[in-house]
C-alpha cells in the first residue's frame, strides 16, 4: 500500500483503533507548547513569577497569584511528595487502550517542594502516597512534554538517564497493531 | 441574603434518556422546552425567560435556541455549568422572576450523545485539562476522580463495600424510577464488588454512563402558579461557593462547608429536618463528600453514615436511621446526559414535593436539600451548590 492509498483508507475508515500506529495525546494549547520548548534542555522547567516567586502550574498567561504579566520559564526543584495513585485499567486514547491491554496504567499527582500540584505518568513501581519523589519532564511519542514520577532516590541528572525512564515506559514508541491502516 | 418569597418551582420535565442519540443539543432543550409549555398550559410568548446549559451546542448558544424555537425572551442565561447547571440556573432565574425581569423562566438542561462525543468532550474539557491532565492516560473524569477516591479511601478508611451502600440504594430506587437507564437491572453487592475495573479504586458501577437526554423546570411567581394551578416546591434558601479550599493538595472538601451553616440558617431547618437528600452522584466518594459537607455527619464520618443509614426511597432497606438518597436512582443508574446531570436531582426533588413521583414517591415528602458539584477544571471539581426546596401544599 502506498502512501496515497493508505491515506485514503484511513480518510474511509477514520478510527484510531485501525491506526498501525497510536500515539499519545499531542494536542496542547499554544501555552502548553511553549512549556514542551521550555522543558525541552532542562529535566524540569516551569513558569515562576518575577514579581512574586510564584511557581505556575498548569501554565497560564498571568501570574495566579499576583496576577501580574510577569511568569518567566526557569528551571526548578524537582522535588515533592506524592499525593495519590491510580492504575488505569480503562482509556479514551487509543496508545493507552493498547498499552493498557498488556498491564494497567500508573498515573499519581504530586505535591512539588515549590508549590504546583501536578499530575503525572508513574515511573516506575513501588511507589506509595506520602512518599519522596521527583518529577522530570520529557516528550513522549507525539514529541509533547509530559511529567514523570520517579522516587528521590532514582537518578535523573543526565538526559540518558531520563530517556531510559520513559524508554521503559513504552512512552518515547507509538503503540503498533499489525494490518493497521 | 434576601430570601425567595413570591418564586416558585414548578413543572419537573425529565425526557429523552438514551445510551446514544442522533440528535443534537437542541433537540433535547427544545423538546423539554415544549413538553414545558403543554404541562404548565402556556403558551409560548409566557416564556419571558430562557435559561440554558448544556456542552454540546457547539457554536450555538442560547442566544441561537431563540431564534431556533421562535421565542423572543427579555431575560436569557446561559450556565453551562456541569453539575451545578441546574442550580445555579436556578438562583439566577429566582432573582430575575422576583426583581420583575420576567414573570416565566424556563430552565432547561440538555445534551446530545453522538458517537464518541464523550471522548471529544474530555480531551477538549478545559485549557489545564488540555495541558495537564487529560496527557495522563487519556482516562477523563475517571482518572481524576480515583486520584480523589484513593486518598479518600487511605485518610479516612473508606472501603468498597461503603461506596457500594450508595449505589446498592440507588439502584433500588431506580428500579423504581422506568426513565432510568438501568433501572431494569438489579445489582448486588457480589456484582458491584466483581465489577471489571476502570481507574485504581474506581470500579465499573462507581461510574456514571454518558448519556442523551433532557431535564427542565419553570420558575414563575407564586401567583402565577396559583393561577395556573400547577402543584410547585418553594425555595427556602440557596447558595454557591466556586474553587473553594484551593489549599487542599487533595480535595477532600468543597463550596459546602463554606456555607451550610447559613444555608440552614436561612432555611429555619437543620440537617435532620431534611427528608430527601439529592446529592449529584457523578462518583461515590463525591456523594459522601456532600453528605460530610452538608452536615449530615463530620468530615471522615460519611463511611460510617452510609453503613448505618438506609437511603432507599421507601425506606426498605435494613438499617434503622433512614435519609432518602437520589430517589430516581441519581446519575449513577440513570446516566449522566451532560449538563442535564445538574438538573437531575431538582426535577426529581420537584416531583417528590409536588407528589408527582410515581412507583418512587416517598411517603410524606416535605423538604428536599438539592447539591450539585461540578467542573474539573484540572484536578478537582470547582463548583458547588445547593438549594433546600420544600413541598407548598401543607
Amino acid at each position: 500500500m502506498n502512501l496515497r492509498e493508505k491515506m485514503k483508507r484511513r480518510l474511509k475508515l477514520n478510527r484510531p483503533s485501525l491506526r498501525a500506529r497510536a500515539r499519545p495525546p499531542k494536542q496542547r494549547t499554544a501555552l502548553g507548547q511553549q512549556f514542551t520548548a521550555a522543558n525541552l534542555p532542562v529535566s524540569l522547567s516551569m513558569q515562576v513569577c518575577t514579581a512574586c516567586e510564584h511557581h505556575q502550574y498548569p501554565p497560564a498567561e498571568l501570574c495566579g497569584n499576583c496576577l501580574g504579566d510577569t511568569l518567566r520559564y526557569r528551571e526548578i526543584d524537582t522535588a515533592g511528595q506524592l499525593l495519590s495513585r491510580s492504575e488505569l485499567h480503562h482509556s479514551l486514547w487509543e496508545f493507552f487502550k493498547r498499552r493498557i491491554s498488556t498491564k494497567p496504567w500508573p498515573i499519581g499527582s504530586v505535591k512539588l517542594r515549590c508549590g504546583p500540584v501536578i499530575i503525572g505518568h508513574l515511573g516506575e513501581g513501588g511507589l506509595h502516597a506520602g512518599d519522596d519523589v521527583a518529577v522530570f519532564s520529557h516528550s513522549d511519542a507525539s514529541q509533547a512534554a509530559v511529567l514523570i514520577i520517579v522516587s528521590r532516590a532514582t537518578p535523573i541528572a543526565t538526559p540518558a538517564q531520563r530517556k531510559d525512564i520513559i524508554t521503559a515506559l513504552c512512552l518515547d514508541e507509538p503503540a503498533e497493531k499489525k494490518g493497521g491502516i | 441574603m434576601k430570601d425567595y418569597q413570591g418564586v416558585v418551582m414548578t413543572t419537573p420535565v425529565s425526557l429523552g434518556y438514551q445510551r446514544q442519540s442522533p440528535h443534537g443539543a437542541p433537540w433535547f432543550i427544545g423538546m423539554v422546552l415544549r413538553e414545558l409549555i403543554l404541562r404548565a398550559g402556556l403558551s409560548k410568548p409566557d416564556i419571558e425567560g430562557l435559561a440554558i446549559s448544556s456542552f454540546s451546542l457547539g457554536v450555538d448558544s442560547v442566544v441561537s435556541l431563540t431564534q431556533h424555537f421562535s421565542l423572543s425572551p427579555r431575560w436569557i442565561e446561559q450556565a453551562d455549568m456541569g453539575g451545578v447547571s441546574g442550580l445555579v440556573a436556578l438562583r439566577r432565574a429566582a432573582r430575575a422572576v422576583q426583581a420583575g425581569e420576567a414573570e416565566v423562566i424556563a430552565c432547561i438542561g440538555g445534551d446530545g450523545a453522538a458517537h464518541r462525543s464523550f471522548e471529544q468532550t474530555a480531551a477538549n474539557f478545559s485549557s489545564w485539562s488540555i495541558d495537564a491532565a487529560f496527557p495522563y492516560g487519556a482516562g477523563g473524569p475517571n482518572a481524576v476522580f480515583s486520584l480523589i477516591t484513593a486518598r479518600y479511601m487511605a485518610d479516612f478508611g473508606a472501603t468498597r463495600e461503603d461506596f457500594a451502600r450508595i449505589c446498592l440504594d440507588q439502584r433500588y430506587n431506580a428500579n423504581h424510577y422506568p426513565q432510568a437507564l438501568l433501572g431494569h437491572k438489579t445489582l448486588s453487592l457480589d456484582e458491584y464488588l466483581s465489577a471489571r475495573p476502570i481507574a485504581g479504586p474506581v470500579h465499573l458501577f462507581d461510574c456514571v454512563m454518558p448519556c442523551a437526554g433532557g431535564e427542565g423546570f419553570l420558575l414563575m411567581t407564586e401567583d402565577r402558579a396559583k393561577h395556573l394551578g400547577l402543584p410547585y416546591a418553594q425555595i427556602l434558601a440557596t447558595d454557591e461557593r466556586h474553587n473553594s479550599f484551593s489549599e487542599d493538595s487533595v480535595q477532600q472538601s468543597a463550596g459546602w462547608a463554606c456555607y451550610r451553616d447559613a444555608l440552614y440558617q436561612r432555611a429555619s431547618l437543620g440537617p435532620d429536618d431534611i427528608d430527601i437528600l439529592q446529592t449529584y452522584d457523578d462518583y461515590p466518594v463525591i456523594s459522601m463528600m456532600q453528605i460530610e459537607d452538608l452536615g449530615f455527619c463530620d468530615k471522615g464520618e460519611g463511611p460510617r453514615f452510609v453503613r448505618e443509614t438506609d437511603m432507599r426511597f421507601d425506606g426498605s432497606g435494613k438499617p434503622t436511621n433512614k435519609l432518602p438518597h437520589n430517589t430516581c436512582g441519581g446519575q449513577l443508574s440513570c446516566g449522566q446526559a451532560g449538563s442535564a446531570a445538574g438538573y437531575l436531582g431538582l426535577t426529581e426533588a420537584l416531583r417528590q414535593l409536588t407528589h408527582k413521583a410515581e412507583n418512587n414517591q416517598v411517603v410524606k415528602a416535605r423538604t428536599c436539600l438539592v447539591s450539585g458539584y461540578g467542573m474539573v477544571n484540572y484536578d478537582r471539581g470547582l463548583c458547588s451548590a445547593a438549594a433546600i426546596l420544600q413541598g407548598a401544599d401543607s
